[in-house]
């Protein structure tokens, strides 16, 4: 929903939100606070750079962004990777110290929260940096991108933190409906991808729109972006809403834009842009891939698209992402995303709402801190956490703690669940929609919630315990005033 | 030796580019036609070596077209 309402930002943020117009941007800026390191020693693509990416991320605090110039076999090709696996990083994006308690990250987020009103800026084309380079012959995916395999056992190489950016086939002039999210793609031949989506996700339902009606679906897959594009990218804006301006009113600083050769709008000073065409009807073998909840996804039958044309800026920086058993850069990503839009949406109806924690695996797991305002007031806000857009396929386990609780502090959930819980206060609801890749439910797409109230023990209302009755006049002599009730009504006196 | 895919062991296997060091191939990246599996000559073997993969990641045999739709085609391809 477009709104009026403007975030302010501290000296420190805005200093930041000037400065940062770009991956490099921030990668410089990270540098500066030793967030970010270039990997000293040649490295083969693989298992090198998988393991490389494990060992940053392992740091969920101050792990450092990594750059890699010395890929043997890719002479003059660079890699970024964990640029958003620590929440230090996160920190320094907002304008705050890099030891910023998580807690303290999330109302930042939830502060910047609720203004989708843009902040745009327009780059004409031939001034767009990531206009400096363009391929439209020969194309060959594997020779521009230094790509490699993330998990030992994926079916391929795949680009997994590109925001890809097309717009909705039936109303293609539609800014709000085009749609910026992150899918996994994988590179098949030298100018073919895959891209996974399902129907409930904004791509998905564009790519039925595009084959039900036969209709082009022409996507630009952007790669090494702004970094508030990718923690956009990952949360679940409303379809006609656009991710492009959530994220510019997150920074409060402009998105610089311009016009795609296929005529989606993309960051200007993005790395490198993959301009691609559904090819209606084709798909191809897909998978499987390491996926968030730590396990393979299956081989499935996936949409394929054909690249028209690849624009990049010089030296191109290919930003990706490890992702498998966690914790990983996609937690520290999409966590306090995911994390916003429950809080808001529970705000809303309930304020005795004081924090949502869903960091854990896209919020399989989510643990709400809420005041009870009557004896099992909780399990009602569950159940409203269960209904919000996130929480219908998301939210798997949900654990309830008193509003005096941290949700972001283990210790002091683990101690509400040590002290608070009654085991009647577990609810488990059989055969709800789950997500297809968690290996927990029973077929994939069903399986089981789990409602752990651990919040304070509250009397329910007790009147009723000792009721003193009424007495209800009856006998001969209602029954006669029914009577006589009748007989006025048939028109007697 | 010919080179095989190692995970449908189809000979339908295409080079997709080679990496270079000092003017010799360090590497070759292929890609399988049938089953579409993607691999570095130069991987450890865990990944590239039909015998040493997981038995569960194999798919030598399988039929392609039984596979999951995750988005099933409005209609046949033209």
């Amino acid at each position: 929903m477009a709104t009026e309402k403007v975030v302010s930002l501290s000296a420190e943020a805005k200093a930041v939100a000037a400065r940062v117009g770009s991956l490099r941007d921030f990668l410089a800026y990270l540098g500066e606070h030793d967030q970010c390191v270039s990997w000293p020693d040649p490295v083969m693509p693989e298992p090198d750079i998988r393991n490389i990416s494990v060992a940053a991320g392992n740091n969920v605090s101050t792990g450092p962004a990594v750059i890699f110039d010395k890929i043997r076999g890719y002479p003059g090709k660079r890699i970024a990777v964990n640029v958003h696996g620590s929440f230090g990083n996160l920190a320094l994006l907002l304008g705050l110290p890099k030891t910023t308690p998580v807690r303290e990250l999330f109302f930042e987020i939830i502060r910047r929260w609720g203004s989708d009103k843009p902040l745009l800026e327009r780059v004409a084309p031939e001034k767009a940096l990531v206009n400096e380079n363009r391929i439209d012959k020969n194309i060959n995916l594997y020779d521009l991108l230094p790509l490699y395999r993330i998990n030992a056992n994926d079916g391929g190489f795949y680009i997994g933190k590109a925001c890809v950016v097309s717009r909705d086939p039936l109303d293609p002039d539609n800014f709000g409906k085009q749609n910026v999210g992150i899918y996994r793609i994988q590179v098949m031949g030298p100018d073919t991808f895959t891209l996974l989506s399902i129907p409930a996700h904004d791509m998905g339902r564009q790519m039925l729109m595009a084959e039900q009606h036969g209709k082009p679906l022409k996507v630009s897959v952007m790669i090494g972006n702004h970094p508030a594009m990718p923690m956009f990218a990952a949360t679940p804006v409303g379809y006609d809403e656009s991710e492009f301006a959530y994220a510019s009113q997150m920074m409060g600083a402009p998105l610089r834009l311009t016009t795609a050769v296929n005529g989606t709008d993309i960051l200007a000073d993005t790395e490198m842009v993959i301009e691609g065409e559904l090819q209606l009807n084709q798909r191809e073998v897909e998978g499987p891939f390491g996926e968030f909840p730590g396990s393979y996804s299956g081989v499935r039958k996936v949409p394929l698209f054909r690249v028209t044309g690849v624009s990049h800026r010089n030296n191109p920086i290919f930003e990706n992402i490890y992702i498998g058993k966690g914790w990983t850069e996609h937690d520290t990503l999409i966590g306090l995303n995911t994390s916003a839009p429950i809080y808001a949406q529970l705000k809303k109806d309930f304020p005795e709402v004081a924090a949502v924690n869903a960091l854990y695996q896209h919020g399989l797991t989510g643990i709400i801190s809420v005041k009870n305002r009557f004896s099992g007031f909780a399990k009602s806000v569950a159940m409203r956490a269960l209904g919000t857009p996130h929480g219908t396929m998301y939210l798997k386990n949900l654990i309830l703690v008193d509003d005096n609780v941290d949700p972001f502090d283990l210790n002091q959930v683990m101690w509400a669940l040590s002290t608070r819980t009654r085991a009647n206060d577990i609810i488990v609801i059989p055969n709800m929609p789950m997500v297809p890749i968690d290996p927990a439910a029973e077929v994939p797409g069903k399986g089981h919630r789990l409602i752990i109230d651990a919040t304070s023990f509250m009397a329910p209302d007790n009147l009723g315990a000792d009721p003193h009755l009424v007495d209800r006049p009856m006998g001969p002599e209602i029954d006669a005033l029914m009577q006589r009730l009748n007989e006025l009504q048939k028109g007697g006196v | 030796m010919k080179t095989i895919c190692p995970r449908c062991e189809s000979p339908g296997v295409t080079q997709m580019h080679a990496g270079m060091e000092d003017g010799e191939v360090l590497w070759r990246v292929w890609h399988c036609k049938d089953c579409a599996y993607t691999w570095r000559d130069s991987e450890p073997a865990e990944s590239i070596d039909p015998k040493l993969r997981p038995a569960w990641a194999q798919m030598k045999g399988v039929d392609f077209d039984s596979l999951r739709q995750v988005i099933p085609p409005a209609r046949k391809p033209t």
